[in-house]
């Protein structure tokens, strides 16, 4: 099932949203600060300028400093946004000489005072003002104390401006701010053209087209088509495997049909009712046959459609019993030593499908009955380890040489011999199960030693339920 | 029915009339204007707002600056010609500032902060005797003046006149404002000192000199009064001088701690919105700042007549300049040293 699990379009605007708040942030901090420092300084230089309009008009007259305020000085210190306008000029005991201070602030102002030109910012009267003191050394006939001279102003101007500033810079980040967002709206488009080429690419394709996708893509996208890629060819595979199987089976099926037509052929040119009995006696054991491989056709294709939902815990041991003993009185087994070795008492507890172990079980036995020589031994038996139990049987026949090893466990597939009178489907079928149980099929054989095979299941803990 | 109607007419006929008698609000205004010279003013004020009762109280610059710094409870609106000290108490923070549609509307160089505005435009005169005219060419400039001062020294002395420049706020500042302009100011005053000048506190004081003959001549005396005072006096002669004329405005503002703020802002409001300074134009010689008012008294048409040697003074912090007690004292010294200076006999007396 597919999940709609939001777009990249939306991904990419909370991200954009994430990082352009986060930098923003920072920045309008930053703007601000400055807007406000820029601010008082052009302001800040208003100060500096009365105040040195006031310095210029100190003079000394008898041994008092005497200063005729310039009317200009106050029109330096209001500027143009007419703020209110404060100064004092303090002699060098702190005592105002002129100004229009009150006295508390001239004592703050003459102890805060250290010599050097300072600003400060500070109330007076429930309003803001910024001060600029500054000492003045000049030269009289009877004296040469330093002048203290302050002078401040409201502060209105300096958040006006400020304001201003800062809005502007405001505005040049959200324009900027909305021209990113287009863009990045035009990139993601141009990003994803290639999704959209891949996607066109893959709707024109037929649906039996199980060809490699020849695409350009990019680097991002290069594992998606490579992993398609491995689908279709896995697909080509499954089909090819399908339709050999197919033949195989047609052929398979096609051999004994034959057998059953030329011998009913042959009994119905003769007059001789022994003949007759003769040709039955085949059409009888084709048919058999017939069936049989028909049986396990049907047992493979449910195996291999099968979905192993209809597991349950099951004994193993008590199974492989059962089969076993089963098969021991079948007259088939007549010529050969077929025996189980000994099993311990405890239950090898797995989760199964009965019908298919026993099929299972059944087509091994089957299977070392008719490709070993009469007289062979048969021995089932189960193992044990931590995590698997594996069910093994062990014959006493020729083996398998090396090279058909790998190939056993497919179709139709004979261990190289044709002699036999086995479908080439036991295998299958118990590789088949085997897979289906999550267990893993081993095939072992020396020449002259006989064949091992085992299959290891995963062994379910005692105490789960 | 009809009677229900009736009745509710009645109801709606009372009640525009009921709701302001019931409880006047009271305003208090301390100024230094003439009350006969504003009276059409407050007499327009008061039949435009009758829910406002308004109590004025014309007094002498330095008692308004005094009770606008100290009053309790504080006047509502204050009014004063002496400009540096009502720039002075804005400046303290005595102001409310202002915010309605008039007052945004008023012109910039005459208000400062939306805090105080100059609404009126009174051209600073000289009067002088019709007696005076008889024996010279009567002063038309600042130098003419200093010339006949000095030829005509006998004749003049002891019947000149102006402002006392401690007695009052309006004096000090228009010396203080001569004085920036030209340095032979300082002439004209030693010239004054040598026809042994009156110092008078108020023009007022100055008229009723003029009229009655003890004086021939008077300096800087405003406009405003003295045109109002000659049309009842015929022998009294106004010049507007005509190398510069400086203009003063009275200056009003609400106070800060006003009592009743509410009414304070519709008396600012009919002061500086054009019914008021209709008022201002066409019944005193006081002359509206607006330039729509229409009437005789408008600084439009002085302008007009005097052409381009008006020179208001500016509202704006440089006024604050006149209060510094430290340039006032050095203006005061040297005052005193330039009045004597022509009478002292021996040079080597030392100067006051």
């Amino acid at each position: 099932m597919i999940v709609i699990d939001g777009t990249i379009r939306q991904r990419l605007a909370a991200w954009l949203l994430a990082t352009v708040g986060v930098l923003g942030a920072f920045l309008l901090i930053e703007a601000y600060t400055s807007a406000e420092r820029a601010a008082d300084q052009s302001y800040d230089s208003q100060l500096e300028a009365a105040s040195l309009t006031i310095a210029e008009a100190v003079q000394w007259q008898d041994g008092q400093p005497v200063v005729e305020i310039p009317a200009a000085a106050f029109q330096i210190l209001a500027t143009d946004q007419q703020e209110r306008v404060f100064y004092t000029l303090l002699n060098a005991a702190g005592k105002q000489v002129t100004g229009n201070l009150n006295a508390a602030m001239i004592a703050t102002l003459h102890t805060a005072f250290s010599g050097d030109p300072m600003w400060m910012f500070t109330q007076n009267n429930g309003a803001r003002i910024r001060l600029y003191g500054r000492e003045l050394r000049s030269a009289g006939w009877e004296s040469t104390e330093p002048v203290q001279i302050w002078v401040g102003h409201t502060v209105s101007g300096r958040e006006v401006l400020a304001n201003e500033l800062f809005l502007a810079t405001l505005t040049r980040f959200l324009v900027m701010v909305v021209l990113t967002a287009l863009l990045s709206l035009l990139a993601i488009r141009m990003a994803l053209h290639p999704v959209r080429r891949l996607r066109r690419a893959l709707r024109k394709r037929d649906a039996d087209d199980v060809s490699a996708l020849n695409a350009r893509v990019p680097g991002e996208l290069y594992e998606l088509v490579e992993t398609l890629n491995a689908l279709f060819e896995r697909q080509r595979q499954g089909r090819n495997t399908l339709l050999r199987f197919t033949a195989d089976a047609s052929h398979q099926l096609k051999t004994p049909l034959a057998g059953l037509q030329s011998a009913s052929e042959l009994a119905l040119l003769s007059d001789n009712p022994e003949d007759w009995r003769q040709a039955l006696q085949t059409v009888h054991h084709s048919s058999e046959r017939t069936s049989r491989l028909a049986s396990q056709l049907l047992s493979l294709a449910r195996l291999r459609h099968g979905s192993g939902e209809t597991r349950e815990r099951l004994d193993l041991a008590d199974l492989l019993r059962d089969t076993v003993m089963e098969w021991a009185e079948r007259g088939a087994a007549q010529n050969h030593d077929l025996g189980l070795a000994r099993l311990s008492t405890e239950p090898y507890v797995i989760l199964g499908e009965p019908w298919s172990l026993r099929e299972m079980v059944g087509n091994l036995i089957d299977n070392a009955l008719r490709h070993t020589p009469a007289g062979c031994e048969i021995t089932l038996g189960l193992e044990r380890t931590a995590e698997l139990i594996t069910l093994t049987i062990q014959d006493s026949g020729p083996g398998v040489s090396e090279d058909v090893l790998d190939r056993l466990h497919q179709p139709f597939e004979r261990g190289g011999r044709q002699d036999t009178a086995g479908s080439g489907l036991g295998l299958a079928i118990v590789d088949s199960t085997a897979r289906m149980h999550n267990a893993t099929l081993l095939i072992r054989s020396e020449p002259g030693q006989g064949l091992w095979i085992g299959i290891g299941f995963p062994a379910l803990p005692e105490d789960q339920t | 029915m009809t009677q229900c109607l009736r009745l509710g007419l009645i109801l709606l006929c009372l009640l525009p009339v009921a709701v302001p008698a019931q409880s006047p609000t009271p305003l208090t205004v301390e100024a230094a204007l003439d009350l006969d010279v504003v009276a059409p003013l407050l007499e327009a004020f008061k039949r435009a707002n009758p829910g406002i009762a308004l109590t004025y109280h014309d007094r002498s610059t330095l008692d308004v600056d005094q009770r606008a710094r100290s009053a309790n409870p504080a006047p509502d609106v204050v009014i004063s010609s002496a400009m540096p000290w009502q720039m002075a108490r804005v400046n303290e923070g005595l102001a409310q500032p202002l915010n309605s549609e008039v007052v945004r509307n008023w012109p910039t160089w005459a208000k400062w902060r939306n805090e105080v505005f100059g609404f009126t435009f009174e051209p600073i005169v000289t009067v002088y005797r019709l007696d005076l005219a008889r024996h010279m060419v009567p002063p038309s400039t600042h130098a003419d003046l200093q010339r006949l001062l000095t030829v005509y020294q006998d004749l003049l002395r002891n019947r000149v006149t102006t402002y006392s420049p401690t007695g009052s706020g309006i004096g000090v500042m228009l010396f203080q404002q001569d004085a920036r302009y030209s340095p032979r100011f300082w002439d004209l005053v030693a010239t004054m000192g040598q026809a042994n000048v009156s110092l008078e506190n108020s023009t007022k004081a100055m008229l009723e000199g003029l009229t009655d003959g003890t004086y021939w001549l008077g300096y800087n005396l405003l406009g405003s009064y003295a045109m109002h005072w000659v049309r009842r006096h015929p022998e009294l002669i106004v010049q507007i001088p005509q190398d510069y004329a400086l203009v003063m405005m009275r200056m009003a503002f609400v106070h800060r701690d006003a009592p009743n703020p509410a009414a304070a802002k519709v008396f600012m409001d009919f002061l500086l919105g054009i019914e008021g300074q209709r008022v201002l134009a066409g019944d005193t010689p006081l002359f509206s700042v607006l330039p729509e008012a229409i009437g005789p008294y408008t600084a439009q048409r002085l302008r007009d007549q005097i052409g381009e040697h008006l020179y208001p003074i500016p509202i704006n912090a440089s006024l604050l300049a006149f209060v510094d007690p430290l340039r006032r004292g050095l203006f005061m010294k040297r005052w005193d040293r330039e009045i004597d200076i022509l009478t002292t006999v021996s040079p080597d007396a030392p100067p006051k």
